[in-house]
């Protein structure tokens, strides 16, 4: 009888979630494009091939995979710092979470197009800082090698807030006494940190850590708004290729492979963190 | 070590760059390009926010648009998840930590990848330009972690008070309606201003399923701003529409700070 209660839900979400996925595996093995006048007409695992061989493919898996490691490094990071600040005993809490909160309840394109004023060369803040300093303007959104780090910069800045809340979830859940019985033995704050937060915190930073590096490895809007993919192509991600694909060329059978490309480097680097944190979990149970 | 520094180190990070947008809003294009401490004595208008306001369509029709949508996916969300949820917790324990890993996963997906099948559904059944078509992909999108907040709420409620109920003679509905949803109300909240916030801010399904310009939810309407002209200094009309923009949020966030936090962390906790 409950199971009736489920079932509207179960539905919609798998008719979300489930239905795309089945339905990418069918069109990756069609060529469906302008050439077959987006008519899906079987071609065996053409689609496939094309997408091992395909070097922007990697390239872009590449880019991604770099955004998301340092995006995901640093957020927790800094996440974990904000967390601890939060917890502590604070003067306006309400307001200061609210504030804090605010980069995350933003819409990503709203100020993925004020990071952009704000990087702007050469009239930007942050080049009126460089010249107030003597120092010649550069070309933050420009340069091949080192845009990247500011479509990194932008997301850092959105995404903190959500890792900081459920650290902060996890700080609330230890209870004070072990902190407090651990000071009385003389442990400073590092030594506490180290032997009792860090560990009882491990899964809320494995939560965190799993739930963003998805969502970097998807990274879509950030991009298209902060940068169009450039320059010359070095902030593409999986997501924009894919789209390019769709939207763009309108090859929907090579799209479709590729999306599938992008959930296979999803599951494969989740799983990876999933077996790190269970290995890490061994042997520190072997350990004396 | 003292709180005072590291505070306010996080509210500038986090303040700086809106700060910096409401500055550049007020300010003439020629004053935004001026050099030196002299600059900020002229230069200062409200031209932007008038230009923004009096487009076409005028700026307020996205705060509507996605106003809408938004209301209209937080219904649908919570009138599919309050029921999936106590469907859910009635479940034996093995069949409920099944569904809840799997809805975990879902929650996690980047969605972006399913853009794709989710606009040939629109194309099939002519969605496309329609406004409240979006609540269905993203009541879908939501669900999954308004099933799992809802359902960790209603295994924080006593058994005994459904038995109780029952045994009164309130049949299912008149349970959920007089007994246990008041109770979870507070969870409620957090779980609609999520899914709020979630389908306010939500861009590539919009983007693919909405073309007519004043149909535009706000996320996509910005990114369109900002493609017209890639390369244009004058910024004072975009950071106008970035704090026009931004202003419902602020106010969201401010009002419902403790139900975002709350519906946030115990996703965490009991998720």
């Amino acid at each position: 009888m409950a199971i009736l209660l489920l079932l509207p839900a179960l539905a919609l979400v798998a008719g979300v979630f489930l239905w795309p996925l089945l339905r990418y595996g069918w069109l990756s093995l069609q060529a469906s494009s302008v050439l077959t006048g987006l008519v899906p007409v079987p071609n065996g695992g053409a689609n496939w091939q094309r997408l091992l061989a395909d070097g922007r493919f990697w390239q872009d898996a590449a880019q991604t995979l770099r955004f998301a490691g340092l995006s995901l490094a640093l957020e927790l990071l800094l996440g974990l710092a904000l967390a601890l600040l939060l917890h502590r005993p604070l003067p306006r809490r309400g307001l200061v979470r609210a504030v804090v909160l605010l980069p995350w309840a933003l819409p990503t394109t709203v100020m993925a197009l004020g990071w952009r004023w704000i990087l702007n060369d050469p009239f930007g803040p942050l080049n009126g800082l460089l010249q107030s300093l003597g120092l010649p303007a550069y070309g933050f959104l420009s340069q091949p090698a080192t845009t990247w780090l500011f479509t990194v910069l932008a997301d850092v800045w959105k995404t903190t807030p959500f890792v900081a809340l459920l650290l902060l979830a996890g700080l609330q859940a230890i209870p004070s006494e072990l902190e407090e019985a651990l000071r009385l033995e003389g442990a400073g704050p590092w030594q506490r940190l180290r032997r009792l937060t860090l560990p009882l915190l491990a899964p809320y930073l494995l939560l965190a850590a799993l739930f963003r590096l998805a969502q970097a490895l998807g990274v879509f809007d950030l991009i298209q708004v902060l940068t169009g993919s450039g320059p010359a192509s070095s902030t593409e991600s999986l997501a924009l290729y894919a789209y390019l694909n769709a939207m763009r060329f309108l090859d929907f059978g090579y799209a479709a492979t590729l999306m599938l490309g992008m959930f296979a480097v999803v599951l494969g680097l989740s799983a990876l963190v999933l077996l790190a944190q269970a290995l890490r979990r061994r042997l520190a149970e072997m350990a004396p | 070590m003292p709180t005072a520094l590291p505070l306010l180190a996080a509210l500038t990070w986090s303040l700086l760059p809106l700060l910096w947008q409401l500055l550049t809003s007020l300010r003439t294009p020629e004053a935004l390009v001026l050099q030196g401490p002299s600059a900020w004595l002229q230069g200062w208008t409200l031209a932007n926010y008038r230009q923004v306001l009096q487009g076409d369509p005028p700026f307020w029709r996205y705060l509507f648009n996605s106003c809408l949508v938004g209301a209209a996916s937080t219904g649908l969300t919570l009138l599919l998840a309050i029921p999936a949820a106590y469907g859910l917790q009635r479940q034996r324990p093995a069949l409920r930590g099944g569904i809840s890993l799997l809805l975990l996963a879902a929650a996690m997906f980047p969605y972006v990848l399913l853009f794709l099948a989710l606009l040939e559904l629109a194309r099939a059944l002519s969605w496309g330009n329609q406004l409240l078509a979006l609540a269905l992909p993203y009541a879908g999108l939501s669900l999954p972690l308004a099933v799992l907040l809802l359902r960790a709420a209603f295994a924080d409620l006593p058994a005994e008070l459904e038995d109780a109920a029952r045994l009164e003679g309130l049949n299912l509905w008149q349970r959920l309606h007089r007994v246990l949803l008041p109770l979870l109300a507070p969870a409620i909240a957090s779980t609609a201003i999520l899914v709020f916030l979630f389908s306010w801010n939500e861009y590539p399904i919009a983007l693919t399923w909405i073309s007519r310009n004043d149909l535009l939810t706000l996320p996509v309407a910005m990114a369109r701003i900002a493609g017209s002209s890639v390369y244009a200094v004058p910024y004072g009309a975009f950071a106008a529409a970035t704090v026009l923009g931004g202003l419902p949020l602020l106010a969201l966030v401010l009002v419902f700070q403790r139900q975002i936090v709350s519906g946030l962390t115990q996703g965490a906790v009991k998720g």
